[in-house]
């Protein structure tokens, strides 16, 4: 019988280094990382405000309902909110994207908070 | 401390630049990052002065104490938003032309009515949305910190009134959902609106 894992394998490619962290299924993966001794970029902690925006680096799956806006759009484009997004497999996420993330929403006309200006 | 060798000069009748804004530069603060972080602040206090108390507070039937300090938190918000306009324009920013526009920039979401629009459900929402604020805000606390006392002194007003919204809400949603006592520690604001941080008025503190 095929067993759910409890937890998975999540690696964080971030501007200055890459680190591996255990993530549970029920945790997010922001909050494993700091807990990890990892802060990552985060303001509005609900999935809402594109500040902790992730790409994904590789195939993976995370449980993005948690977000307040997490849009079909942000999935296709490889796009994550790490503050409330929780592994369904092992990852490989590029971190701070933020810039990214919202310039992606902006060119495709969705809500993209804090991008007032923004080229 | 820069060396004020390298504070931009400002040359005499000079009014495309602003010592007001090289100084602060100067010490470190990306200006073009607090305006845009400014403007998302100032969108959600806009928005949350609308949804949060306007709409949620008509909801409230039967909870005329609930009701109360919605208002107080909602002219409170209104009065945030009367704070950060000026500063934003200070800066050398400005205000999206296009509500809508405007309204999408906000760090935090807007606070629609839940269906079903219980207390409880309606006092969640609320205590999210200052959770939020707060978060927004101590950011810019951390931003402006030793760098820049005009904005600090704005945003730590507006961050304590937040943090007592906060407070609020928990003892409020404790009581409502749980049948608890988590007391916020504050017995009353004095006229709706008192906003005693971002106004300046007094505290109570008889």
């Amino acid at each position: 019988m095929k067993t759910t894992p409890d937890s998975f394998q999540v690696i964080l490619v971030m501007p200055k280094e890459e680190r591996s962290i255990q993530v549970s299924r029920e945790e997010h993966i922001w909050d494993a990382a700091f807990a990890n001794g990892i802060t990552l970029p985060a303001l509005c902690h609900q999935g809402y405000c594109l500040t902790c925006a992730a790409k994904f680096e590789s195939n993976g799956e995370v449980d993005q309902s948690d977000s307040l806006v997490y849009l079909p759009e942000d999935r296709e484009a490889g796009f994550l909110l790490p503050c409330t997004a929780k592994p369904r497999s092992d990852l490989r996420i590029r971190t701070h994207q933020q810039k990214e993330m919202r310039r992606f929403r902006k060119q495709k006309g969705l809500l993209a908070p804090y991008s007032w200006n923004e080229d | 401390m820069p060396d004020r060798k390298d504070v931009p000069v400002v040359k005499p009748g000079d009014v495309t630049q602003r010592v007001g804004v090289e100084v602060i530069r100067a010490r470190g603060v990306d200006v073009e990052k607090l305006i845009k972080m400014l403007i998302a602040n100032a969108a959600a206090e806009f928005a949350s002065t609308y949804y949060y108390y306007t709409i949620l507070r008509m909801h409230l039937a039967g909870h005329e104490d609930y009701k109360e300090i919605c208002e107080d938190a909602r002219l409170e918000d209104r009065a945030h938003w009367e704070l950060i306009v000026p500063r934003i324009y200070e800066l050398g920013g400005e205000l999206p032309n296009d509500l809508p526009a405007f309204h999408d920039q906000a760090g935090c979401r807007a606070a629609k009515l839940p269906d079903p629009p219980t207390a409880v459900n309606i006092l969640t929402l609320l205590l999210e949305s200052e959770r939020c604020a707060i978060r927004s805000w101590i950011e810019i606390c951390d931003m402006t910190f030793g760098k820049d006392p005009r904005t600090y002194d704005m945003a730590s007003r507006i961050l304590n009134e937040e943090i007592e919204h906060e407070a609020w809400f928990i003892e409020l949603l404790a009581h409502e959902r749980d049948g608890k006592s988590i007391p916020s520690g504050h017995f009353r604001r004095g006229e709706p609106g008192h906003a005693p941080y971002s106004k300046n008025a007094a505290f109570y503190n008889p």
